[in-house]
């Protein structure tokens, strides 16, 4: 099986990097179209926001890394390292292509 | 510390991490029970090279950043803070997370796992373009500032 020849925190942080990817351009398009809300907050919690969008980013990773980890009675998820290749590049092109593509039009 | 020093530094460790992904690549084309320690090595040093670039860059950025972003707005290239930069500075939020996994997914069994090796592949190979896009945007943003201040200088400012 692939998945123990990976590794949990392999399998358990790519996921999470996959999913942080993904939910980090959303707030990019989230606190762009909201200056007076999200960005306006961001702004408010360390001073920038690209500095609190940032520590946001680190404490989800580590979190959703760690969860992932404890699944499965603590062997972290399963996944083949195909799906797992496919779920990190899939997040960070589409994460790439939502931030670029939405300050083209911005 | 000077600005301009740490205009220089900031590129120039980004570029040597790169240099770093690259290396782990390479490495883990061809990883056997020998090259283990090397590409893990490597592999945190790529992460540490890229945490580096971004506590640096972006004091630069908070700090900094504020004249020379009136400059390229009010210059004839805008678009180099309005697409390049806002777009270099969260994409590198993502390729932090890429460069911080690369020496946890570097810690398997490369030389006795294809899969383990599969995933370090495409993460250092993700790096690598993502961080010359990096390099070649900010090299942009500099040339946007000279063309502003060329601008404001014409016309008498």
């Amino acid at each position: 099986m692939e998945n123990s020849e990976m590794g949990k925190y392999t399998t358990s942080f790519g996921l999470s990097l996959a999913i942080t990817s993904l939910v980090s351009a959303l707030l990019v398009i989230l606190k762009e179209s909201s200056e007076d809300g999200v960005l306006a907050l961001m702004k408010s919690i360390t001073g920038h926001h690209w500095v609190t969008h940032g520590l946001f980013n680190l404490i989800l990773y580590i979190a959703l890394g760690w969860a992932f980890s404890r699944v499965h009675k603590g062997q972290g998820v399963k996944i083949s390292a195909n799906g797992l290749v496919s779920c990190i590049a899939g997040a960070v092109i589409i994460s790439t292509v939502l931030i670029a593509g939405f300050y083209l039009l911005h | 510390m000077n600005n301009n020093v740490i205009l220089l530094i900031h590129p120039a460790l980004g570029g040597i991490a790169t240099l770093a992904a690259l290396w782990v690549f390479v490495d883990t084309l061809n990883a056997s029970e020998a090259s283990l320690s090397r590409i893990k090595n490597i592999s945190v040093l790529c992460a540490v090279l890229m945490w580096l670039t971004y506590i640096i860059g972006g004091y630069w950025y908070v700090v900094h950043y504020g004249p020379e972003k009136a400059i390229i707005k009010e210059g004839p290239w805008p678009f180099a803070h309005g697409f390049f930069m806002e777009t270099k500075e969260h994409v590198f939020l993502m390729l932090l997370l890429l460069a911080t996994y690369l020496p946890i997914a570097a810690s398997g069994s490369l030389a006795k796992s294809r899969a383990a090796r599969k995933v370090v592949l495409w993460v250092a190979g993700l790096i690598v373009p993502i961080s010359l896009a990096m390099e070649g945007s900010g090299a942009i943003l500099s040339i946007a500032v000279k063309i502003g201040l060329f601008f404001k200088q014409a016309q008498g400012g």
